[in-house]
């Protein structure tokens, strides 16, 4: 396939993807969602007044016109008021958005990390004592739940009745020494939630390469352990590495803050979704929906024009 | 990785069973399940666990004979409580598995069978938006616009856990088109729907047993953090709520719904887990957690 009409053909099917959630978060949210012209309205409005709020909020101009102005508003980033702060709800997420990414980033990295060297590990020691440990161990760690591995830890880790060394809740970050007082702990939550996942994952992917044929011969040369591992195996592995990457992040920073965030009291876009999600505030709830996977969708184009550019070989999958 | 499955040796459900039991892991994931499945049955039937709710005894009583979690806040049996929610969690489990299990096959069947083609194209591009919505925000969308159903979790869920079934069935039935079989019935002049259902889909029979383990878990899984949320269990008493209560319980020391909440959880997932591993391996099909 030529690269104008790959590029052309992943552009279109990108924009049909961001109609479709867009418009679902529409149907949901705004469409179906609760009538809310009593919510700013006094004690007995008149009539005159109940139409007011209505005509303001849209309920009286035809379907397409409202998805219209709800795009309008999306690709504006003119996204209205909170319901229950009546901050702007495009300055609370730029406030917020950061105190997320500090937060969950450093564990989404060294949950992935530890995942690709135990995943590695576990490949080449397949069928061993080593592998089936850290696979047993995987799959008990995916049958604890988050909400359990997080209650844990705090109990371990914050409360007089384990070591007691963080803080249970709250974030007051100014430096390096306040930032690791207030985010080990959630850290920690993540990468234990995640880790198990990971290596399942990443075993299979380095099961898969060190089936083939120049691993054999590498081995057949004699070449050490060590330069097989990371240079033969983990090198050929880094397109699916790469993809589970980037393909998480959105995931992981939406759904991973929302549950520390909401745990342990951090102000960050998690903590604000789950407000939103717990006091029903339309505003913010669909912004966040609507703008995440808005960049789900960006992000998939990005890694498929990215691989395109990389290796020219890659046709429509 | 995200294989797909080779097309298995034809495996009837007798000799699926015995590869099962060939293994430790297998055996005691089947051995668990049931017994969870027994005790969710006679809760249903009223056998056991009906007095949960029954707040005779003091409040914050600690585990002994009588009380082997201690009691809650209202006096509650804890254990009770927990015993009881193991027909939430069932019934969760079981009501999301069958409907994603049911549409999953059904769409990723008939994009399958018109690929290429329009069909293909849009039922590709509904599981394309509904997987670029990470789905505790697609269930807090349902739960807004259901304005606090007690369903919007289920239906939430099932939105969310079909598309990981059509996309391992609609490989498989792309595959399976090119067979004799199915030339046979088109010579025949089978209609297409009447080949797809009952020709072509039962063979996809033992990847759609291997995903419903795997959504299985992930059902339970998720109820747990949306009542945490508290977009999940509304009327009643699951794991997840019990879980939610004991997040602000354990700061005063009190551990009683945390340890039988997650011990029972953590007993049944690794059932299943241990089941569907079993399982995996047996039939060599490598299942899509959603």
């Amino acid at each position: 396939m030529r690269s104008g009409a790959y590029i052309f053909r992943k552009l279109v099917s990108a924009f049909a993807l961001l109609i479709g959630v867009t418009f679902i978060s529409f149907l949901l949210m705004v469409w179906f969602g609760p009538d809310l012209t009593y919510q700013s309205l006094g004690k007995n409005p008149t009539a005159d007044q109940i139409s007011e709020v209505r005509r303001q909020l849209g309920y009286d101009r035809p379907f397409m016109e409202r998805y219209g102005a709800f795009l309008g508003q999306l690709a504006t980033l003119d996204l209205g008021h909170s319901d229950s702060t009546g901050e702007p709800v495009s300055r609370l997420m730029a406030r917020t958005l950061p105190v997320s990414l500090a937060l969950v980033l450093p564990g989404f990295l060294i949950g992935n990390l530890l995942g690709i060297l135990l995943g590695l590990w576990s490949a080449w020691q397949r069928g061993s004592m080593t592998d089936r440990f850290i696979m047993g161990a995987s799959v008990a760690g995916m049958s604890l739940s988050f909400l359990v591995i997080i209650i844990l830890l705090q109990v371990l880790l914050c409360t007089p009745w384990g070591l007691n060394l963080f803080p249970a809740r709250g974030w007051s970050v100014d430096g390096l020494s306040a930032y690791l007082y207030y985010a080990t702990v959630p850290t920690l939550s993540l990468v234990l939630i995640t880790l198990g996942y990971n290596t399942r994952f990443y075993r299979s992917v380095m099961v898969e390469e060190l089936n083939r044929e120049h691993i054999r011969t590498a081995l057949a040369y004699g070449k050490r352990t060590r330069a097989i591992l990371f240079t033969h195996v983990l090198k050929n592995s880094l397109a699916p590495i790469l993809t589970r990457l980037l393909f998480s992040i959105p995931i992981i920073v939406i759904s991973g803050s929302l549950l520390l965030e909401s745990y342990f009291g951090i102000p960050g876009i998690g903590k604000v979704t789950y407000d939103a999600i717990t006091n029903g505030d339309q505003p913010v709830l669909k912004a966040v929906v609507s703008l995440t996977a808005v960049l789900f969708v960006l992000v998939q184009l990005a890694v498929d024009l990215a691989y395109r550019w990389v290796d020219p070989r890659v046709g429509p999958s | 990785m995200n294989r797909d499955p080779a097309f298995s040796r034809p495996h009837g459900p007798r000799s699926l069973m015995r590869g099962l039991f060939r293994t430790g892991a297998g055996i005691s994931g089947f051995v668990i399940i049931s017994g969870f499945a027994l005790l969710a049955m006679a809760t249903a039937a009223g056998a056991i666990g009906s007095e949960w709710w029954q707040t005779s005894a003091g409040a914050w009583q600690g585990p002994g004979a009588e009380h082997w979690f201690g009691t809650n806040r209202l006096g509650q049996d804890i254990f009770a409580r927990a015993v009881y929610s193991t027909q939430t969690a069932f019934e969760v489990g079981i009501l999301v598995t069958i409907a994603s299990t049911l549409l999953g096959a059904t769409l990723g069947g008939l994009a399958g069978w018109y690929s290429p083609g329009w069909l293909d194209e849009s039922i590709l591009w509904l599981k394309g938006v509904l997987d670029s919505i990470p789905f505790y925000l697609l269930i807090a969308a349902i739960a807004y616009a259901m304005q606090g159903s007690p369903w919007a979790m289920h239906l939430g869920m099932t939105a969310a856990f079909w598309t990981g079934t059509a996309r391992l069935v609609r490989g498989e039935v792309i595959r399976l088109k090119e067979r004799e079989f199915v030339a046979a019935a088109r010579a025949i002049g089978l209609p297409g729907p009447l080949i797809i259902f009952r020709h072509v889909l039962p063979n996809t029979f033992n990847i759609l047993l291997v995903q419903a383990t795997l959504v299985f878990v992930a059902a339970i899984k998720t109820e747990v953090i949306l009542s945490f949320l508290g977009i999940g269990t509304r009327d009643g008493i699951s794991w997840g709520v019990m879980l939610a209560e004991s997040s602000q319980e354990v700061l005063a020391g009190r551990f009683g719904n945390f340890l039988a909440a997650s011990g029972f959880l953590f007993v049944l997932l690794m059932g299943f887990n241990l089941l569907s591993d079993a399982m995996q391996d047996e039939l060599d099909i490598r299942g899509q957690t959603a």
